[in-house]
């Protein structure tokens, strides 16, 4: 019995001294000159590129909450690899994708990405504000660039993360001056803003408090948490309050529960969400009768759109992917990784596409297009989002994606001059 | 808060309410046969929900409501006869706490079987709301209103007229004597369950609706069963008329709160979660065995 015990204590030491090797081993690798390595072509490489490709990572979700965006998220990077390895690939080199699924769980995140992370130069996508949260350390640590799906300004600071598009307080912001435009929001109107409590919520409260200050409005706030679902109470003593508009930065369960009592209770007021309030799954829901008054504010066109390019995304994916859920995922994927493309030919320009090499080519983008798949991007100024302009799609049942668009990109004089909270100057 | 708010806040908590009242009611007639509190409430919830759910497109809603009750009757059941009949002579807390084990299993495999669905399954009567003088009534609340007073009233006809209400009434005051007046405590028991469990799969027909919660069936449905604790503890948990009561109370405090109020600014949708707590407690502290429960008196 001693004898056991004894032996399961040494197993449990020897297992304890291994990990910390490990874990050693790992912390050691980063940024280390003698693993960097003039490959062909003379470009200086460190990790996940080789004489013949570049490999890049994808942390999404295909299991969890976001199965059918993260899915079209995939597909969207998947069709970019496609069509970059037919035209000779990046600096002589084709591009390779290891995904991995996390489920939309931190804790699955956290696991998957240090065998992940070895292999890889960067991350072409990686979904979700929690998961992003728990590995923002170790993207830092690992100098890894990554594209999130996930658009907060508060996580600007991070020198790592790669913004793709704008954000969601300038999301907010451009689509009350498009309700303005469209007069359907006055000077003076109280506004509701039903918002999840954290970074995601608080990022769009943000929008609307600068945008209602701008123009003399009063926002009535309704703080709830991501597992509320019944919103029909709140929306009623928004009624009381008298707002003209309503704004959602929420789930898409919670936007269908929304728009259901503005309909039910006969208030029928224009309400704005950001990008991800909506899915296309609530068509099917008890609520779609419901969804009309719904204006979504993002950074990509949406599915249907007619912008040449994201058609051109949208056929090629109906094309590789038949029967697969439809909506805005795709084209969200598929500029990610247009973006990285400019990232990667501008580091093999400069001879180096090391995971340094990858950051001071980002940096030194001033002017990125994606023709049109989101707003030209600017990645000069640290802490700024790169863009600032949105596509406004109104709910239109017969639209694929269930969407369709009705102001192409535009940046409002009121998101010009905003200040995000880490943008500097 | 002006008075069309307030009274469509009252009409939407009231729904609500109702309800909140048939799920209390399943605590309390377990409590008050056996005197153990059923943790595994909202367990037997999902079960009728789940079979409503798997049957609905392929039996029509009314037949695959009607399986889904009455599966959630013999879930009560088979729970109460598996497990618990077994585990006669062990402590009341004991046995609470086994039923906190049971639900977190049923819970989580029908929470994976559902997956990402998230299913509604209030076809026939979810958004479709009536307007009546300028108040909006949500269809799903107003037949639950209706069913939760038929399906009441009932019950009390039954607890007080038949046999099985005069022996679980004759059980709950003593269940020595009654045990030796001949009646049989372990046939009382099985239809205390029999009958939560039914209550609860009449629950969820409203519960995972747009209406209702505004999600479909899930872990969303788990919780909002735990809600009518609250309902049922304050109304005392071993009064029926208090569950009923209770029931309402809590409706009608959620929805008053959650809606922003001017004048008291730290009111709004983040207190009213707490609010019906509060309630709860300040209930308690007045009246320590709820509003309508039984005095404990011991003999010193």
């Amino acid at each position: 019995m001693i004898l056991r015990r004894r032996a399961g204590r040494s197993a449990t030491l020897a297992a304890a001294l291994a990990s910390t090797l490990v874990l050693a081993a790992c912390g050691s690798t980063a940024d280390t000159p003698a693993d960097t390595a003039a490959g062909a072509g003379g470009v200086k490489t460190d990790k996940g590129v080789t004489d013949t490709t570049i490999t890049l990572g994808i942390m999404g979700d295909t299991s969890g909450v976001f199965k059918n965006l993260g899915a079209a998220i995939n597909a969207g990077n998947q069709l970019w690899a496609d069509d970059v390895n037919a035209a000779g690939g990046i600096c002589d080199r084709t591009i390779q994708l290891e995904v991995v699924d996390h489920g939309y769980k931190a804790d699955t995140a956290k696991t998957l990405y240090p065998q992940l992370e070895p292999k890889i130069l960067g991350i072409v996508q990686l979904l979700g504000s929690p998961v992003l949260a728990a590995l923002k350390q170790n993207l830092i640590d690992d100098n890894v660039t990554a594209a999130p799906a996930s658009w907060s300004s508060e996580i600007l600071n991070n020198p790592n993360i790669m913004m793709i598009g704008t954000t969601y307080d300038l999301e907010v912001i451009n689509g009350l001056a498009y309700l303005q435009q469209e007069g359907l929001l006055a000077d003076g109107a109280t506004i509701g803003h039903i918002y999840i409590d954290g970074e995601y919520g608080g990022n769009g409260l943000k929008g609307s408090k600068y945008y209602a200050d701008k123009h003399g409005m009063t926002v009535k706030e309704a703080k709830i948490t991501s597992t509320d679902t019944d919103l029909t109470n709140i929306v009623t003593g928004l009624r009381g309050d008298g707002v003209t508009a309503i704004v959602l930065t929420t789930t898409p369960g919670q936007t269908a529960s929304a728009l259901a009592a503005n309909q039910a209770l006969g208030l029928n007021v224009p309400v704005l969400g950001n990008n991800p309030t909506f899915d296309p799954a609530l068509l099917q829901s008890p609520a779609a009768g419901a969804l009309g008054n719904l204006y979504v504010a993002a950074s990509s066109p949406p599915f249907s759109s007619q912008t040449p390019k994201a058609a051109a995304v949208a056929k090629a994916y109906k094309e590789a992917y038949p029967g697969a859920p439809l909506n805005a995922g795709t084209n969200v994927g598929y500029v990610e990784g247009l973006v990285w493309q400019n990232v990667l030919t501008k580091a093999c320009e400069n001879g180096d596409m090391t995971r340094a090499g990858i950051q001071t080519a980002l940096t030194s983008l001033t002017a990125v297009d994606t023709e049109d798949l989101v707003g030209e991007l600017d990645y000069s100024s640290p802490g700024a989002p790169p863009t600032r302009g949105v596509y406004i799609a109104k709910v239109d049942p017969a639209a694929e994606g269930g969407v369709t668009e009705v102001a192409t990109v535009f940046t409002a004089p009121e998101a010009e001059s905003y200040k995000a909270p880490f943008q500097e100057g | 808060m002006d008075l069309a708010t307030f009274v469509q806040l009252f009409v939407n908590g009231l729904g609500k309410g109702a309800v909140y009242a048939l799920l209390a009611l399943g605590f309390v007639i377990i409590f008050k046969a056996t005197e153990v509190v059923n943790f595994a409430h909202g367990s037997l919830v999902l079960v009728g929900g789940y079979v409503v759910y798997a049957l609905k497109d392929t039996l029509g809603w009314p037949a695959a409501a009607l399986v889904g009750i009455v599966s959630a009757a013999l879930a009560g059941l088979i729970l109460e006869r598996g497990l618990l009949a077994n585990a006669r002579s062990a402590d009341h807390n004991s046995l609470a706490l086994l039923t906190i084990g049971v639900d977190v299993i049923i819970t989580e495999e029908i929470v994976r079987r559902v997956g990402a669905d998230i299913p509604f399954i209030g076809d026939p009567y979810d958004s479709q709301p009536i307007q009546l003088a300028g108040v909006t009534i949500f269809r799903t609340q107003a037949i639950a209103l209706v069913v939760g007073a038929v399906l009441i009233t009932a019950f009390f006809l039954a607890f007080r007229f038949s046999n099985w209400g005069v022996a679980m009434r004759a059980q709950a005051e003593n269940k020595e004597a009654a045990a030796l007046m001949g009646i049989r405590s372990s046939r009382v028991t099985a239809t205390a369950w029999l009958v939560a469990g039914a209550l609860a799969g009449v629950a969820v027909l409203f519960m995972a609706t747009q209406d209702f919660s505004g999600a479909g069936l899930g872990r969303g449905t788990h919780a909002i069963a735990l809600i009518a604790f609250p309902a049922a503890i304050l109304g005392g948990l071993d009064s029926t008329a208090g569950a009923i009561v209770g029931g309402l109370i809590v409706g009608v405090t959620e929805a008053l709160t959650s809606a922003n109020v001017d004048f008291l600014p730290f009111l709004g949708p983040e207190f009213s979660k707490s609010a019906v707590f509060l309630v709860m407690l300040v209930v308690l502290v007045i009246r320590p065995s709820g509003l309508f429960g039984t005095k404990e008196l011991s003999r010193v």
